[in-house]
């Protein structure tokens, strides 16, 4: 960072740990549904707290927001019931997958996560939910990005992974999202502080020096109730241009030959994303936790056609995104994870389309993984009493096993409870300097 | 709770020579440090009201030499903690509402504006119908062009008499929301409506839902046009309850079931029809026997479905928090959101008896309320170009609506674009300091600036800014920091 960035990285700790007491009175104004801002005073106490780096391993998530219909993803191969409730659906896809074993494929638009599953590197998940389902989309998105069904925490899963164990003041590359305006509820949290990137190319002040000195100025000062907002968005904003300027000059090529074909999909904006994300990690940036969106899986209505380019375009994103780590010789570090708020009812409706349903799968990719089926896919045969299926891996179990195993933190603490173990990954994260 | 944090304040004031050219020696004078006076005025400000910083005079012919040395050393002290709000004067509300009901006064209509008093003011805004945009340009056929239509829209925000016409469709098209990837290009669905929201902005709630409900958009956003009573679409009916009327957690999932039966047979017109709603089809609705809806069982329609959502005691309170939220603050007290709730439900939901208690209400223009919300992009952007008087720019708005956060007809989600806080993040700061610098490099000349901090921002200025614009010496620079300024980003 350049010795220009004042704020709140010239605080002095101790000031902060004396009248630790104070930031109890913002939370609790948080938690009566104050605008949640992520709080500079806050952020200086974690700092104080919390130093060290558990490992260097790195984890993206991949949000599929609208209620990915995991029965169109990895699809069930010899199930007549499939048929019996999606007559038209299930006939035009069942066919056409990709098989991973006798009995579920992949969607036909996914041989690069074929590709992956084949060398071991994709573990699915199947039978992911809680319990008592929510069928809204805000409801249950909060559900998991918070990892709490009853709905009362504020504060997302990996926003409290960023407070408890890393110091983002002043480095808020720890958590990034990339590829969208605003921070994703899964990153939230009072005390963590967070870059959010939506285009690399504009993500810079216009104007010079200049203007970016004035503009800090000024939104450093704000007084009244976005003090805090403000400030950390500027600071955020110029830690985050000098952190990725300094990775750009330290990045190094990949070797890339002839027989490496790297294209990252130009129809969809996760591609460029997930690019960005690459750029990042490889560049030695120090992300930890990274967050990004493909939209439009909310399919009530003609939904063949619409989930298959779906599916294609995460398809093309992630395997682009694999090779351009391993290229870089990151992909022993980078586990990859999707996430859906639910899946979709087994039953198609008449608009072609299927409604919201519950239980999901959950795809985890990267060298960490170890690859195979893990949870019970649900029956079709016993539906519950909405027509939904039964879940039977917490999906906190996911988390867990990531917190744990993948980055060396303690998820007990985060999540507040121990879930039963669900050892999708190798082996532990080396070199874990947990606690104690 | 009081804290010292030393920081040097007050000392501003002796002019520089181009301060750009020495913002080095300039920095030296700005507040550096971020101090949990931050964090208390954000946890407390709503409460407690401390004094803040105000340059309540026009300073003279020379506002680069003008000294704040001489203010009280313990309001300087304060100033961070919030801002210091100038509501009880008349000419300040009047300034407040206008700038919460459009995008900001030109002087010509802030003196029209005070000649006619506050309340005449919010008569006048609720009272006159709303004028027509006019058509638009290039639109031939059924097609339409998504860029053009934003633009459109734009100019008519910028150009328009009735401002706050804007922004009520603005509301109610983040809140009866539709996106054009969606709903289609083909036909003008996305923008009849557009025209739909503005014609009835004000007018009662049962009769927005009947027509968002057969509103050919939103037969093909959220599906109702492809439902039957035989195979249900939940995505309306769904919708209709937890977004659009009595939000989560006030209805069970059987009545989101049962509405989706009750509601369907709903086709979209064709153009035999020569009509912009849908049209009932007998033969594609429910037949099955009677339904249990919010309590009720019998024979259930469209209209039931309405009047079972109207009869509901959370309707009222759903929505009008949500218009609180907009209009007047982020965190309102649950018995200011009830007294008004009461109100609009005894007046048969009547949304210009709702905004005119709003506007009247003692809440709107106390102390907590000013500055208490954030522009939201489109806002903010029209605001910047109507302040320096170019809508000729409004393309530049296209540029960057997207890392700004808020393209029109393009929300999110059907949830429409959060608000407030969350239109500020590392993205977005950069995207609206971007957008001030985009603008005024494409201007060869500026309104004057000499009164930017009256005229913009009510002369209620942080120090920081105040010591900006005190040095600014063109009124380039006096525009630039005015209209980046969080001062300008707040309303």
């Amino acid at each position: 960072m350049s010795k220009d960035l004042v704020g709140i990285n010239e605080l002095k700790r101790r000031d902060f740990l004396k009248h630790g007491l104070i930031f109890g009175t913002g939370a609790s104004a948080l938690a009566a549904g104050y605008a949640a801002v992520p709080d500079a005073f806050a952020r200086a106490v974690y700092a104080a707290k919390a130093e060290g780096v558990k490992n260097d391993n790195v984890l993206v998530m991949i949000q599929l927001a609208g209620g990915n219909d995991h029965l169109r993803t990895v699809i069930p191969l010899q199930d007549p019931k499939l048929h019996d409730l999606r007559p038209q659906l299930a006939a035009a896809t069942a066919p056409m997958a990709l098989p991973l074993n006798a009995s579920f494929g992949l969607n036909q638009n996914m041989p690069g996560i074929k590709a992956l599953w084949d060398q071991g590197k994709v573990a699915i998940v199947e039978g992911v939910g809680y319990p008592n389902p929510s069928f809204s989309h805000f409801e249950s998105i909060r559900v998991w990005e918070t990892g709490d069904p009853t709905r009362r925490q504020v504060e997302g899963w990996l926003g409290k992974t960023i407070t408890k164990n890393y110091d983002s003041m002043g480095h808020p590359l720890t958590g990034c999202a990339c590829g969208t305006t605003n921070v994703p509820g899964a990153l939230r949290d009072l005390h963590a502080t967070v870059s959010v990137i939506d285009n690399y190319r504009s993500f810079g002040f216009q104007g010079g020096s200049k203007v970016e000195n004035a503009a800090a100025a000024v939104w450093k000062g704000t007084p009244g109730i976005y003090g805090a907002l403000f400030d950390t968005a500027i600071s955020t904003a110029q830690a985050t241009i000098a952190s990725v300027k300094t990775a750009a000059s330290r990045q190094t090529n990949a070797k890339y030959n002839d027989n490496v074909k790297l294209v990252y999909p130009s129809k969809t904006e996760l591609g460029a994303a997930l690019q960005l994300a690459a750029a990042l990690i490889t560049g030695g940036s120090g992300v930890k936790l990274l967050h990004v969106t493909l939209g439009g899986f909310d399919t009530h209505q003609t939904e063949l056609n619409r989930h298959n380019d779906l599916m294609g375009y995460l398809d093309q994103s992630v395997a682009a995104f694999y090779q351009d780590l391993n290229e870089h010789g990151m992909a022993d570090k980078v586990l990859i994870a999707t996430w859906s708020e639910f899946s979709r009812r087994p039953q198609e409706n008449a608009s072609g389309g299927t409604d919201h349903g519950a239980a999901s799968a959950v795809l985890l990719m990267g060298n960490p993984v170890q690859g195979g089926f893990y949870g019970q896919a649900p029956s079709l045969a016993n539906l519950d009493n909405t027509g939904n299926l039964r879940y039977n891996v917490d999906f906190r179990s996911i988390y867990q096993e990531v917190l744990n195993t993948h980055l060396g933190a303690d998820a007990k603490e985060i999540l507040g409870q121990a879930f039963d173990r669900v050892p999708f990954l190798k082996a532990a994260a080396t070199a874990v300097a947990g606690k104690a | 709770m009081c804290f010292n944090t030393g920081d040097p304040m007050g000392v501003v004031g002796f002019p520089f020579n181009r301060w750009h050219m020495d913002m080095g020696r300039l920095e030296r004078f700005l507040p550096r440090k971020v101090t949990r006076r931050h964090v208390i005025g954000g946890a407390l400000a709503a409460g407690a009201g401390i004094t803040a910083l105000r340059l309540a005079g026009v300073h003279g012919s020379a506002p680069a030499a003008r000294k704040v040395a001489a203010a009280p050393k313990a309001a300087a002290a304060a100033a961070t903690s919030s801002w210091a709000s100038p509501l009880e004067k008349e000419t300040a509300r009047v300034t407040h509402l206008l700038r919460r009901t459009g995008f900001g006064a030109t002087p010509d209509e802030l003196d029209a504006a005070f000649k006619l008093g506050y309340g005449k003011v919010v008569d006048k805004l609720i009272e006159t119908p709303p004028a027509e945009p006019p058509p638009v340009p290039g639109m031939m056929g059924n097609g339409v062009d998504v860029q053009k239509l934003q633009q459109w829209w734009l100019d008519h925000m910028l150009a328009t008499p009735t401002p706050f016409a804007e922004r009520m469709t603005l509301f109610w098209h983040g809140h009866f929301t539709s996106d054009y990837r969606k709903v289609g290009t083909d036909q003008p669905y996305i923008y009849w409506q557009n025209l739909t929201w503005r014609r009835m902005a004000l007018t009662d709630l049962g009769s927005m839902l009947m027509k968002v409900t057969t509103d050919p958009a939103m037969m093909r956003y959220l599906d109702l046009a492809t439902s039957t009573g035989k195979s249900p679409n939940e995505n309306y009916s769904r919708e209709l309850l937890e977004l659009f009327t009595m939000g989560a957690g006030n209805f069970q999932e059987g009545d989101v079931r049962a509405a989706a039966r009750g509601l369907a047979g709903w086709r979209l017109p064709t153009a035999a029809d020569k009509s912009q709603t849908g049209v009932f089809d007998k033969r594609r609705a429910f037949t099955g026997g009677p339904l249990t809806f919010l309590g009720q069982t019998g024979p259930l329609d469209t209209n039931g479905v309405i009047n079972g959502i109207l009869a509901s005691p959370a309707t009222a309170p759903y929505l009008v928090a949500k218009i609180v939220h907009h209009f007047v603050s982020p965190a309102p007290e649950a018995r200011y959101v009830q007294r008004l709730s009461d109100e609009f439900r005894a007046s048969k939901y009547d949304v210009k008896t709702l905004m005119r208690s709003v506007f009247l209400s003692p809440e709107f223009i106390n102390t907590d309320s000013y500055r208490s919300l954030i522009k939201s992009p489109t806002e903010y952007m029209v605001s910047v170009l109507k302040a320096l008087k170019a809508p000729q720019l409004s393309k530049l708005i296209l540029d960057a609506d997207e890392t700004m956060g808020q393209m029109l007809f393009d929300p999110p989600d059907v949830g429409g674009w959060p608000n407030n806080d969350s239109w500020i993040s590392s993205n977005t700061v950069i995207a609206r300091v971007n957008f001030v610098n985009a603008v005024l490099g494409r201007l060869r000349s500026l309104p004057p600036a000499k009164d930017v901090h009256q005229l913009q921002l009510d002369g209620v200025l942080s120090p920081a800014t105040e010591k900006l614009l005190g040095q600014a010496n063109d009124d380039r620079t006096r525009w630039l920091v005015a209209l980046m300024a969080p001062e300008f980003n707040l309303k």
